[in-house]
């Protein structure tokens, strides 16, 4: 199904958030990397969930000793101390920060370390398991990657953290590109949803934008189109769950003005859970179940830089 | 292009091209339909239920404005004024009949049933956009409804054979051999039943007295009766 000669020998980083926590980035993440390693691919799993990371729970690994908590810490110096071999054949793993406290927020510092040193890694793909929640940690990795994959449940409460992930992280982008402080301090205040300046959505925000600096609107624009996410829903039960990856594509289109790509979907079963429960990955106890080969459509779009197509549904 | 829900055109709104045929403006449609749909979870926390009734309405408004020949030609025209003109004249290779207005001289028989699931009112379907015209009653005044009766009843009401085979999605060689009676190449019994229904109910009439008479004819030529 994948030809390995399609694969590009550049390092791609990719970043698996979602907003809403429990909804199965860790599992996904795991699950991708074992499926990319399977196809000859070095992949290096990062657990950027410094707050709870569990991606060596997914891939059976016990608690291990090294964490990215020693390296953010500088009790490593070189990143590949605490790069963990795992039993799958070229897939490695860095786990989430597992005592430090502090380590759920890192300094810009200690973020720019990290990425700068994830960059200089022999790695064909380094896939971060992002964390829940919007805080800027999670933002900045997520933007900093090649490709964010964002994965969501066919529910409301995941569907409503999709959305607001997109767009704080949209608003961070945004904020980036500026150096006006008083277009910052705009952006700053459209975020807040019912904010007094009638900006509802990223249209209006440009909008208003332009009328302060027209060139810095125009860079905002382009920046709009560069910004594209990926969609996987996960548990999947029925064909309307598959086709609300299709919905929120269109309303991400009409609201917010960006492309989102649909990657995929991955079908609820009761092995997923099993095991989970058996602490062992999917994709090695089921690697015939329906939720696996859907994980492999994932990395065969994600590989081919194709999207699901409305041909598949009807 | 970043551009607002209010600047989109019809075909931005309804996702398709502008050279889409009349079928996919439909499934699009449909789909779209079902997207903005005051309960859809896709759209939840996005837009407030003002919002989403808008963007119905312009929905509604844009698959009426294309799904019909004439007025999908005019807004084209009004789109190609505009300074972002849109591509050159698309040829359409699809047509769709246009429902006439139903004939003063008889009373609508049988109105189309109500829509369960959706109170709300919906416009017809192209493919059966003819059928969901009240159907009229076979005209009295025939009193044997052969294949060139049905031919001139066709094209009393204006449809050509490739009009009737794009509502009904028949080939265009079945409606003819109906027409001309040319029994040899027409499909099994039950089939032609089924043709012949939706062949009646595409040109506008009551498919009953039509279809039993056109099949009495069919088993008469088929089963000579035994001496």
């Amino acid at each position: 199904m994948i030809e390995l000669q399609d694969a590009l020998r550049k390092k791609e980083i990719w970043a698996i958030g979602g907003g809403k926590g429990g909804i199965g980035k860790s599992l996904i993440t795991g699950n991708i990397g074992i499926t990319l390693a399977r196809l000859k691919k070095k992949v290096l799993l990062v657990d950027a969930d410094l707050g709870g990371a569990n991606l060596h729970t997914t891939l059976g690994i016990g608690v291990p000793e090294m964490t990215l908590s020693d390296f953010l810490n500088r009790r490593v110096e070189n990143i590949n101390d605490v790069i963990i071999k795992t039993v799958i054949p070229n897939l490695s793993l860095i786990s989430g920060a597992q005592d430090f406290l502090d380590a759920a927020n890192p300094n810009f510092a200690q973020k720019t370390r990290l990425l700068r040193h994830l960059e200089t890694l022999d790695a064909d793909y380094i896939l971060l398991d992002l964390g829940a929640g919007t805080s800027y940690n999670i933002l900045d990795f997520f933007l900093f990657s090649d490709h964010g994959i964002l994965v969501v449940l066919p529910e409301p409460t995941a569907i409503e953290n999709a959305y607001r992930f997109i767009k704080s992280a949209f608003y961070r982008r945004f904020k980036k590109v500026v150096a006006d402080q008083q277009i910052k301090d705009l952006i700053d205040a459209a975020m807040d949803q019912k904010n007094t300046m009638g900006i509802r959505t990223p249209f209006d925000l440009i909008e208003r934008i332009k009328g302060m600096d027209r060139e810095v609107g125009d860079i905002l624009e382009l920046e709009v189109n560069k910004f594209r996410p990926k969609l996987v829903v996960n548990q999947v039960r029925t064909k309307n769950d598959v086709q609300i990856g299709f919905s929120m594509k269109s309303a991400c289109q009409k609201y917010f003005g960006i492309n989102l790509e649909y990657l995929g979907y991955v079908e609820y079963d009761d092995c997923v859970w099993q095991s989970i429960r058996s602490k062992r990955p999917l994709v090695v106890e089921y690697p015939y179940s329906r939720p696996a080969r859907c994980i492999e459509r994932i990395v065969h779009n994600l590989l081919r830089k194709e999207q699901m197509t409305l041909s598949m549904l009807y | 292009m970043l551009k607002k829900i209010e600047d989109m055109n019809h075909y931005e709104l309804l996702e398709v091209s502008p050279r889409a045929t009349a079928q996919e403006i439909h499934k699009a449609y449909e789909r779209i339909r079902k997207i903005y749909d005051p309960n859809s979870i896709a759209l939840y926390s996005l837009f407030s239920p003002e919002e989403t009734e808008i963007i119905r309405q312009r929905i509604e408004d844009a698959y009426r404005t294309l799904i019909y020949d004439e007025n999908r030609r005019a807004y084209d025209l009004s789109l190609r004024s505009l300074p972002d003109a849109l591509p050159p004249d698309h040829p359409r290779q699809r047509t769709f009949a246009t429902p006439l207005p139903p004939s003063p001289r008889t009373e609508p028989v049988r109105t189309p049933e109500p829509h369960h699931q959706d109170p709300r009112p919906v416009p017809h379907a192209p493919e059966t956009a003819a059928a969901q015209e009240p159907l009229r009653s076979a005209p009295a005044d025939i009193t044997e409804f052969t294949g060139p009766m049905l031919k001139m009843l066709r094209e009393q009401r204006g449809l050509s054979v490739q009009n009737i085979a794009d509502i009904t999605k028949m080939s265009t060689r079945y409606i003819e051999s109906i027409e001309s009676e040319n029994y040899q190449k027409l499909p099994a019994r039950p089939y032609l039943r089924g043709f012949l229904v939706i062949y009646t109910k595409a040109v506008g009439y009551e498919p009953d007295r039509i279809v039993t008479d056109y099949m009495r004819r069919f088993d008469a030529a088929r089963n000579p009766a035994k001496k």
